[in-house]
């Protein structure tokens, strides 16, 4: 059918549909830079005032490097494990052969679409029976774990469209199944381990509930927490503020996002948010 | 390729099997075992624990334990042995003072504060001040009163130090009245049931997941089908703008939500440019704002899966209606919709599970208000129970309850879901090896 005209009743509709979206992420930007006019949204005057965290405490609320520290070690642990283990276990699900694989296979099937939130108050509870809680390994145990399902899952579709071929021929040249693996199987899956990466990053630079509940305290404290914790400040109430440190939050997203989008899209069509 | 068994699966699997048995599969299982009991953060998590304080002292009484004994339970004893001097040494008195206690005082005990203090005031050094007398007296008391035993054993060390000495029977029957810990129940799942506020947040969350799914999958057909009658470059600006809420982290997203309907922000100044008074939008309509922010990120992934299911239909079909002179919207009504029937069905089902058990933008939004229960849902309520409220007292045991319900629920759904959208094909056999 080739490509359409544009259609101006309805590309019209859809900006007005979208409008909201576009306004919010238009205005994150503007009102980080610029002093607040509460008779109007359009702004003043040009002003840093609204980042002056990145230099000075916000006083109640620690150090936003801390928090920030804490981001991304938290965010890469989570990815390191993600990867990892479902490298690893996609592999053995789609190609190797063991007894109660089809149950395993279920099993992931099911813990992938059973909603993990509905967890937290028991592995609050065994956190702080173990002494993990409000550590970042701790958290960062959690978090990895719950994602598996979802990156096992995703694992084994990458595996399951690699050529049979490529591993028969390494095998008829006597290499093991771990070197075929290793060797052969693996550098065609790359994109698939990227996609995978990105997303597991994502999730935990995004993470708010599960570091709200198991690391509330402000040694363990991550960005979400630290950004919604400003929030409900009764003494702050500067839009200003908490659009500068959003920014400063979301940067590293909205990169990873502009550059990765066709391959997120296809993660994000079996999405794990509502 | 037969022959002996590698262990290759067995390394392969294991790592993430324990993970996931231990931080997912056993959470699932405790979630059951926290429910029967009364856990809370007044009994603590950890076992036995036992306290005697001045209201366990007064109820003690109630309860008919001997009245004599009762009252030694409550009393002091002041006692100059080896740990109490060494106390007094470093009780920051000066050195005359603590040396002559040492010398003349070593072994004495008293039963009450003011012996203590009239043979503190026989001592050549005395301490002069009553600060410093009232320090020594704290160097050396022995008490139970609020004192916190983990063991059988540590108790009965502490009856001794207050010289109370009881029978067994005696000692079993108080370590049982004092122990504070939690205990075996099924009362959490009577409260459930018999509750008010069971109904009111059930009918809470059915609001919720209804009208959030319409929005949901209503917004993303008409996503996908309006962007597949657009040229590309429009429909892939317009998917791209739909997916940011959902790659956003929740915080922001929902910060931009709480701007947008505040008196001072978007909506405010856009309606006072008609004439309407500013006002908080959000405090005035929460559950709308609850579903549309919901809404917004929801719509995204419906899109995503329609927008593809839409492509895969074969191209001919479409063509055949559109030389039959069929509208676009008859097209889509008799070609395109009933050929959706089955993606929409998993859409549906997928996100009524994660909008019954996700709170995630409900507690950013709204936490439930404003006012009591106006948005609480069954999971916010469960995290608000057990996690973070107001009364003081965290009730893990009745938050674990009503995490159970959920359990069950996503259990059933789960398996139904995976019934319903062919599981077998999706595990068959792999060929090496067979």
């Amino acid at each position: 059918m080739g490509d359409r005209k544009t259609n101006w009743p309805l590309t019209v509709f859809l900006l007005i549909v979208s409008a909201p979206i576009l306004i919010m992420y238009l205005w994150l930007f503007i009102d980080s830079i610029s002093e607040i006019n509460v008779e109007s949204i359009w702004p003043k005057e040009f002003t840093l005032r609204n980042w002056r965290f990145l230099v000075q405490d916000i006083p109640g609320h620690g150090s936003v490097w801390t928090a920030t520290r804490n981001t991304t070690i938290f965010a890469a642990s989570v990815v390191t494990i993600v990867v990892a283990l479902s490298s690893t276990a996609g592999y053995a699900l789609s190609r190797l052969k063991f007894p109660y694989r089809a149950q395993f296979l279920g099993f992931v099937l099911l813990l992938h679409s059973f909603p993990s939130v509905t967890l937290i108050i028991s592995l609050f509870l065994m956190l702080r029976m173990v002494g993990l809680y409000d550590t970042l390994i701790g958290v960062i145990l959690v978090k990895a774990a719950l994602e598996l399902p979802f990156g096992i899952w995703i694992m084994k579709g990458f595996y399951d469209t690699v050529p049979w071929e490529i591993e028969m021929a390494g095998l008829q040249d006597g290499a093991s199944r771990f070197q075929v693996w290793h060797k052969l199987v693996l550098p065609q899956i790359m994109p698939g381990i990227a996609a995978l990466a990105i997303f597991s990053f994502m999730a935990g630079w995004s993470e708010f509930v599960l570091p709200l509940i198991l690391a509330p305290s402000s040694e363990a404290r991550l960005l979400s927490v630290y950004l919604a914790g400003l929030m409900i400040d009764d003494y702050l109430s500067d839009f200003g503020l908490f659009k500068a440190v959003g920014l400063f939050y979301v940067v590293p997203v909205m990169i990873f996002y502009l550059f990765t989008q066709d391959k997120l899209m296809n993660i994000y069509g079996g999405g794990t948010k509502g | 390729m037969r022959g002996r068994r590698s262990l290759l699966p067995v390394w392969f699997m294991l790592p993430a099997s324990v993970a996931v048995t231990v931080f997912f599969v056993i959470p699932v299982f405790m979630t059951f075992v926290f429910s029967f009991t009364s856990m809370s953060s007044d009994t603590g998590i950890l076992g036995n624990r036992y306290i005697v304080t001045e209201a366990t002292i007064r109820e003690l009484t109630e309860r008919g334990v001997d009245a004599d004994l009762v009252k030694r339970l409550g009393s002091r004893v002041f006692a100059f042995d080896q740990a109490g001097l060494a106390a007094v040494g470093k009780s920051g008195l000066k050195p005359p003072v603590v040396k002559e206690i040492e010398e003349k005082l070593a072994g004495a005990v008293f039963g009450s504060e003011k012996e203590l203090f009239a043979a503190l005031k026989s001592l050549k050094n005395r301490p002069r001040s009553f600060r410093d007398r009232k320090a020594v007296s704290k160097a050396v008391v022995n008490t139970i009163v609020n004192r916190e035993f983990r063991t059988a054993t540590g108790f009965r060390a502490g009856l001794a130090s207050i010289n109370v000495e009881v029978d067994d029977a005696t000692f079993d029957r108080l370590l049982g009245l004092v122990n504070t810990s939690w205990s075996w129940t099924t009362k959490n799942y009577v409260e459930l049931l018999a509750s008010d506020f069971t109904l009111k947040i059930l009918a809470n969350t059915m609001f919720y997941v209804f009208f959030t799914l319409i929005f949901n999958v209503g917004f993303a057909l008409v996503l996908a089908l309006a962007t597949f009658y657009m040229p590309s470059g429009q429909s892939k600006f317009f998917r791209a703008v739909w997916l940011i809420p959902r790659i956003s982290p929740s915080v922001i997203y929902v910060m931009l939500w709480k701007w947008f309907t505040f008196d001072s922000g978007f909506m405010s100044y856009f309606l006072g440019t008609f004439g309407v008074a500013p006002e908080n939008w959000l405090n005035e309509y929460p559950w709308t704002f609850v579903i549309f922010a919901n809404g917004f990120v929801g719509a995204s992934m419906g899109m995503i899966i329609f927008a593809s299911a839409v492509l895969a239909i074969p191209r001919d079909v479409l063509h055949a209606a559109e030389v039959d002179g069929a509208y676009p919207w008859q097209q889509v009504r008799r070609v395109i919709l009933p050929m959706m029937a089955w993606p929409i069905l998993f859409v549906t089902s997928y996100q009524t599970l994660s909008l019954l058990t996700s709170f995630e933008y409900i507690l950013l939004l709204t936490d439930g208000g404003p006012g009591f229960f106006t948005t609480e849902t069954w999971a916010l309520n469960a995290y608000h129970t057990a996690l973070s409220n107001y009364y003081g007292n965290l009730r893990y045991g009745f938050g674990a309850t009503l995490a159970v319900v959920l359990v069950v629920v996503g259990i059933a759904l789960s398996l139904l879901y995976l019934r319903l959208f062919d599981f077998k094909a999706l595990v068959a056999e792999p060929p090496i090896e067979s």
